[in-house]
């Protein structure tokens, strides 16, 4: 019986092979996008779950409110762990780790004691014994607890080893770091590297045994520079826990640190403070409202926001094969009438149509799964993961079989309802009205389609012109032409006369040595500052860069009151020029003058540049303050002229010159910029495929759905035409009721779309505001679109010739 | 083996009753050859619907074998014209996308009938009505004449008591309408009752009896 079936759907098939085409190639669609997307999905929910301690595991989250908006971070005091390890004996396990650049964390140059030419290594942090048994760090080579005893040790991760150590165990071996032969690091350890789904990337950890990073910096409450993970004891109330240590911290250690520093109300700024534990499997996927956490995450709302999208794109593909089905029943009513006259019950053939529509439905996934392998390397291009097939999985065949029968019945049980219901007396006369019928419920289909699809033209739209705003718009700064050459600390006291040949070039229009520049991986410093002569409990965070006086013309900055450094002026060691948001804060119109302190440091302002992003545009610019001083590390090249390679060229002479032993490493400003919003540019890449994706799924439903109606009106058409209807008349018969349902799922589409882009926006500080531009666009875009889709079919129905049509009836 | 008593089916236009069958009395007995004539609209075609059973009528009593079909529901009556009745249709209804041998195999595999039982059944059919070497061709590839006979030999593959069979030649011309009537005839002498609805004369006449339908009215018998 079933073998029947089959043999009926598959001469269907054929025999209808455009309609055919349609529905898998639609359903293929929707498949391949499920798929990247579960795939996606997968791999994000996926994280740090290897970890058999996973559920016990927490790492330490500080939560305060200032004006009303909750400020969330990971960084804590040094002491901070072991306080919590000694007070509470909930917690098993607690331990540290340090990524502040400031320090040595983050990226190094490294090399052999045998080697001349330095690599710049990144991803390093220091890190406690105990963090490595928390995050269950698997050793080759090494033991996990001796690792990191001794100071100045580090465990190296597989690939690093292998670079510097190739086939050998490198324990005990020595790496000179930033060309300090005076202080070599021994090689603790070497440990497997993070697989891709660990929150964690680091490619190294240096011991923080015996670490101090200023004098009593291992005891001072008042800095916070530490990530903290705690193992906790099986069984532990998580709620009360996270309640006393955080009163504990505050009140025992916190509060006494700040009033013995001078801070009268300590207790008083810490009342909306909470401190709690993130589940270690949470961190990847929700942390993306916690400031100054330099591990990539990902983000929850983003694996919502695709799992949604990819289920609406197979909804559209259902549609498309209910309304062609149904559409189409007059072409298999006559068949279902034979079929009950001669015995075929109800039963038999609702199991007809819905074999047929499993069919359809694994033919899909076959199709689907192939292009999804196809796109997969684009997608992994596009999204930066490095997803791949699970062939080896035991779970992807059925997996797969589910899914194509899942949809198969989905798509059709309302079809095999509905055809197998006809009267055989009624469509063996020919007389039933078919296809007509359901009009309402095809009609509110396709508008539901076509909603879905403006919806997702909308967000592209949206996406887009933010993304144009945050590259195009007005950020502070002049990022076009920089050149940033990093690892220029190697040139040590060479580096003024480096600046001032360079400075010299004719190809050169500025040249700034400075550590602190306005995007993403380079040298931050949050300190508390206030106005000299107020309370330390008035102070504020505040930036404090270390620049030279060609930082604020080599980035074209704006001073809009004031001067900037000069040589002339021998007392501008202790002056600092700063943001207008620190005049702001400050609250006075005319800052120049004025001193801020942090208590050791008094800095007269001597000029106010305009505001300039430092940080991603998701967040307000917040105070900060330059001063003049030696932060040699990345040195900034303004060039003259469009002819970027003659330029390079000449300037990576002069530094062959200067340091033979070293490749020049440079990057530029601009795509530095650019790839702060990597995550934004990447939405907008990935939300643009999926609504072509969408909308090509809909037209596809939309063109077949125009054909048919064309073929049905074959004979009213001829007859119009008979009677003196024009062309244009007719065009404008078939295509008038498609476009007022395109029309109405604009009106519908509108505002869920106004409303969904609004969310997003607000996730930034700097926004574009949402004008009816957008909305004309995608509009008109869609508009255009269905139109082009239906229009082939129009004209022709339009222009055939009426004798021929009156014939065939 | 049929029974009608009183039957009578209206459609109702405009508030009034419009009758489509009106008091029809009939008795068919088993072996008949029965025609069925009368001008278009007299209701010929709905008669041979509600003794199919694929029609519904308003009023009256119809019996099968002594069952009484006017009391079934529906599920009950297809389950009985499955098992007793075949049809034959005037535009032959042929299922585009099976063979002639499949479209000819279909009943059986909704009666469940073996496979090895099908294929003797099926071939023994193609013999006897001289079609095996059409038996991989698609309808559409046949002229008129042989698809009325592959639809005869799908109505009667199930070995029914009764053929309905609708204007079978309507759609034929005079020669293939004669050896259409011809195989009705040599069926009928080998036991199968028939009853043919026919505008023709020269077709009714080979009926045993005919019966004259006017406005709904059996208007004579003969």
């Amino acid at each position: 019986m079933f073998l029947h079936y089959l043999k009926v759907a598959f001469r269907n098939i054929r025999k209808q092979k455009m309609y055919a085409a349609i529905n898998v190639g639609g359903f293929a669609i929707g498949i391949a996008a499920c798929l990247l997307i579960a795939l996606f999905i997968q791999h994000e929910t996926s994280y740090d779950s290897a970890n058999p301690n996973r559920h016990h595991i927490f790492r330490l989250v500080g939560e305060a409110k200032q004006n009303g908006q909750v400020h969330s971070g990971i960084a804590f005091p040094a002491p901070m762990s072991k306080a919590i390890l000694n007070d509470f004996p909930e917690v098993e396990k607690a331990g540290r780790i340090m990524s502040n650049s400031l320090f040595g964390a983050a990226n190094n140059q490294v090399r052999r004691p045998d080697q001349q030419n330095n690599t710049y290594e990144q991803g390093f942090a220091f890190a406690d014994t105990s963090t490595l048994e928390i995050l269950d760090i698997k050793m080759i080579y090494g033991s996990r607890t001796e690792a990191l005893k001794q100071p100045f040790s580090v465990i190296l991760n597989k690939s690093m080893a292998d670079k510097y150590f190739p086939n050998q165990n490198p324990v005990g071996q020595r790496l000179i770091f930033n060309d300090n032969p005076r202080l070599p690091i021994i090689v603790g350890g070497v440990m497997e590297d993070f697989p891709t789904n660990s929150h964690l990337q680091y490619r190294g950890f240096i011991s923080l045994a015996g670490v101090s990073f200023w004098d009593n910096e291992q005891s001072q409450w008042t800095a916070s520079n530490y990530d903290i993970y705690l193992q906790l004891k099986p069984n532990t109330n998580i709620a009360s826990f996270e309640k006393k240590m955080t009163d504990d911290v505050v009140d025992k250690y916190m509060v006494p640190a700040m009033v013995a520093g001078g801070q009268k109300n300590a207790k008083e700024s810490f009342k909306d403070t909470r401190i709690y534990l993130q589940p270690l499997s949470d961190i990847h996927l929700y942390s993306y409202n916690i400031e100054q956490d330099d591990t990539r995450h990902g983000d929850i709302r983003f694996v919502y926001l695709f799992a949604a999208i990819a289920a609406f794109i197979l909804l559209l593909a259902c549609i498309n094969f209910l309304n062609l089905s149904t559409a189409r029943s007059a072409n298999r009513a006559k068949e279902v009438g034979v079929r009950k006259v001669m015995g075929g019950s109800r039963n038999n053939l609702i199991n007809q149509f819905l074999s047929e529509s499993l069919l359809y439905s694994f033919l899909s996934f076959l199709t689907g799964t192939a292009i999804a392998v196809l796109a997969l390397p684009l997608f992994n291009k596009v999204s930066g993961l490095y997803l791949s097939m699970p062939w080896k999985e035991w779970w992807l065949i059925p997996a797969l079989i589910g899914g194509a029968l899942v949809i198969g019945l989905l798509a059709g049980i309302y079809p095999a309802f509905y055809l197998s219901y006809f009267k055989p007396i009624n469509t063996l006369k020919g007389n039933l009205s078919l296809g007509s019928k359901n009009g309402r419920l095809r009609s509110s289909l396709v508008v539901f389609q076509f909603s879905i699809s403006v919806v997702l033209l909308i967000g592209t739209a949206v996406i887009y012109k933010q993304m144009q705003y945050i590259l195009n718009s007005k950020i502070g700064f002049d990022k076009d032409q920089v050149l940033m050459i990093e690892g220029a600390d190697a040139l040590k006291e060479q580096t003024t006369s480096f600046k001032n040949e360079v400075l010299n070039l004719p190809v050169v229009k500025n040249v700034s040595v400075s550590d602190f520049l306005p995007v993403n991986d380079t040298k931050r410093n949050g300190n508390t500052f206030w106005e000299e002569g107020k309370q330390q409990d008035d102070g504020f965070a505040l930036q404090h860069w270390v620049v030279d006086e060609n930082y604020i013309p080599t980035l074209g900055m704006k001073l809009i009151a004031g001067r900037n450094f000069s040589k002339d002026f021998h007392t501008d060691s202790s002056t600092a020029v700063v943001n207008k948001a620190l005049a702001d804060k400050l609250g006075i119109k005319d800052p120049i003058g004025k001193i801020i302190t942090n208590g050791g440091e008094h800095l007269r302002i001597i000029g106010v540049v305009d505001n300039f992003y430092f940080e991603s545009m998701k967040q307000q610019v917040t105070p900060l303050c330059m001063v003049l001083g030696n932060s040699n590390s990345i040195v900034s090249i303004k060039i003259k002229g469009a002819d970027m390679k003659t330029a390079l060229a000449t300037i990576e002479a002069k530094w062959k010159a200067f340091l033979p032993n070293q490749p020049m490493r440079y990057t530029f400003l601009d795509e530095r910029y650019a790839a702060m919003y990597i995550d934004v540019q990447r939405m907008q890449y990935i939300f643009t495929g999926f609504s072509i994706l969408a909308v090509v799924v809909a037209c596809l439903g939309l063109f077949a759905l125009a054909a048919f109606m064309a073929e049905q009106r074959t004979k009213e058409i001829g007859i119009r035409k008979v009677l003196g209807a024009s062309v244009a008349g007719v065009f404008t018969l078939l295509t008038k009721n498609f476009l007022k349902l395109v029309g109405l799922s604009l009106i519908i589409s509108i505002p869920v779309g106004w409303w969904l882009m609004n969310q997003w926006l607000q996730d930034f500080s700097y926004r574009i505001s949402l004008n009816w531009k957008i909305f004309a666009f995608a509009s008109l875009l869609m508009m255009t679109i269905a139109l082009f889709t239906i229009c082939f079919q129009a004209i022709k129905a339009a222009i055939a010739n009426p004798v021929k049509s009156l014939r065939t009836e | 083996m049929i029974e009608l008593k009183h039957i009578s089916k209206w459609v109702t236009i405009g508030g009034k009753p419009n009758f489509i069958l009106k008091d029809v009395n009939a008795t068919v007995n088993e072996g008949e050859f029965l025609s069925i004539m009368g001008p278009s609209g007299s209701g010929k075609s709905t008669l041979l619907n509600v003794i199919g059973m694929l029609d519904e009528f308003n009023e009256g009593e119809y019996r099968f074998f002594h069952e009484e079909v006017h009391k079934m529901k529906e599920k009950q009556r297809s389950n009985l014209y499955k098992q007793y009745i075949g049809f034959v249709f005037q535009a032959y209804h042929l299922i585009d996308e099976l063979t002639v041998y499949e479209n000819i195999e279909t009943p059986l595999i909704y009666q469940d009938v073996k496979s090895s039982e099908r294929k003797a059944m099926v071939a023994d059919i193609l013999d006897r009505f001289n079609i095996v070497g059409k038996k991989d061709l698609f309808p559409t590839q046949l002229s008129g004449g042989q698809q009325q006979l592959v639809g005869i030999a799908r109505a009667l593959i199930a070995r029914p008591k009764l053929i309905l069979a609708d204007e079978p030649t309507g759609n034929l011309n005079s020669k293939q309408g004669e050896e259409i009537m011809n195989l009705f005839k040599q069926l009928n002498d080998e036991g199968v009752t028939i009853i043919q609805v026919t505008h023709s004369e020269k077709n009714a006449a080979y009926g045993k009896r005919i019966i004259h339908l006017l406005d709904g009215r059996i208007e004579r018998e003969e």
